[in-house]
């Protein structure tokens, strides 16, 4: 029997979006609790680690947001084929992260001058040279043509398109120099599971 | 047939030391490749993404030094016996990460008032309350005396085990509240594998602040 999941975070994107997502990808039903402040501390003395994003699984709680996203990919055959295909995906994941982590640092600064000027440098240098380094790779596997690793949409590329939803405040043009990453962008936010998710998923700034 | 494995890193522990201790604790060969701090913009146009470590496999690269740390423990069988097993692991590494970040953040801080302050509240409550969460998890397991997840080592607890070795260089005694941590602590560094490596590794500086210099 299935089992029921149930995923508990705030209503944002932040870290519970890449589990979303991959719910939406395995086109697997969950029930998407977002909690406010109050509710959330109220419940945090019960969560295994004291913060959330927190999957329960028939129950049973899991904490840490790539540890679920990745058990949630395992589980649906969104994680790799095979041990080298899984370790292709969590470098690419991994990377992803890499790629955002200053943007989440720019934006708890409070300087705005000082925001200013770092945001200019992440996206005229930090950003670009990341992703020089990840079309090549993606060229790599199937003339970029396909996904990020072996045959089919795994983590990768679901942790790709999150990760792009937060570099669009750059601007429309940061992929306009990585034609193959665009593409992939287009085409797996096309994924009937995932366009649908997407198109109904709550609004939020973050 | 056995494959061919490189690992790629500064010569100290650091990022590479769980992949390290995953080889150790499986008994298996590797070569151990370290180069000098100076020496790294040499090979760092030679990585995918311009960090290390890099773990070489017949040749071809992994980079990310947590996915480097699941694929061997996925081929020694160190991964957690289970599909839930493998999750629990998962969330307990992405718990030393956090645990061990804010060290990193920490000793880059240049303005000393808030590196004052960053480290008390470290001190003061972000490594007690994490500390107190995993003593909980390793208590709820056979009370404490076996291993973190299920009945037998998996990388987890080579993680926790260099995690607590780590903590010492921004707060001296993290487990003097945490005897159950303790306790595990000095259990794996007697586990024979590991005792013998823990035996011959280069005496190196464990953790300084170029550490944290090798990200793009």
């Amino acid at each position: 029997m299935a089992p029921k999941y149930r995923l508990t975070y705030f209503n944002l994107r932040g870290l519970g979006e890449i589990i979303r997502l991959t719910f939406a990808a395995a086109g697997v039903e969950f029930e998407d609790v977002r909690v406010t402040e109050e509710e959330w501390a109220k419940i945090k003395p019960t969560t295994p680690l004291g913060h959330i994003p927190m999957l329960e699984i028939d129950g049973k709680p899991l904490a840490q947001s790539n540890a679920i996203a990745h058990y949630v990919a395992r589980e649906h055959g969104l994680a790799g084929e095979s041990n080298m295909e899984q370790a292709q995906v969590d470098m690419f994941v991994d990377t992803w992260q890499d790629v955002a982590k200053p943007l989440i640092d720019i934006y708890y600064i409070k300087d705005e001058e000082t925001k200013r000027e770092l945001t200019k440098k992440y996206s005229e240098e930090t950003v670009p040279t990341f992703m020089a380094s990840l079309e090549k790779l993606l060229c790599s596997n199937n003339d970029g043509d396909g996904f990020l690793v072996g045959n089919k949409v795994t983590l990768a590329d679901i942790a790709f398109i999150n990760v792009m939803s937060w570099l669009d405040s750059l601007g429309p043009n940061v992929l306009e120099k990585f034609p193959k990453l665009a593409a992939l962008r287009k085409r797996v936010e096309a994924i009937e599971t995932i366009a649908e998710y997407i198109k109904q998923r709550p609004k939020t700034d973050h | 047939m056995a494959h061919k494995y490189k690992l790629i890193y500064f010569d100290r522990r650091g990022r590479g030391e769980v992949a390290r201790l995953l080889f150790a604790a499986a008994g298996v060969e590797y070569e151990d490749f370290r180069f000098k701090k100076e020496e790294w913009p040499k090979y760092k146009g030679t990585t995918p993404f311009g960090q290390c470590p890099v773990l070489e496999v017949d040749g071809k690269p992994l980079t990310q030094s947590n996915a480097i740390v699941r694929h061997l423990a996925r081929e020694f069988g160190l991964a957690g016996k289970t599909a839930w097993d493998q999750a629990q692991v998962d969330m307990i590494l992405e718990t030393m990460q956090d645990i061990a970040n804010p060290i990193s953040v920490i000793c880059l801080c240049k303005d000393e008032e808030e590196k004052h302050a960053l480290k008390a509240t470290y001190e003061e409550e972000t490594l007690p309350r994490y500390l107190e969460a995993v003593q909980k998890i390793l208590a709820a397991n056979k009370d404490g005396k076996g291993f973190l997840v299920g009945d037998e080592m998996t990388v987890a607890d080579l993680s926790l085990f260099w995690t607590l070795d780590c903590i010492p260089v921004m707060v001296k005694n993290p487990t003097a509240k945490f005897p159950k941590l303790q306790e595990f602590r000095d259990r794996i560094a007697a586990v024979p594998n590991i005792a013998a490596w823990l035996e011959k590794l280069p005496k190196t500086a464990d953790w300084d602040n170029s550490n944290v210099e090798h990200n793009p």
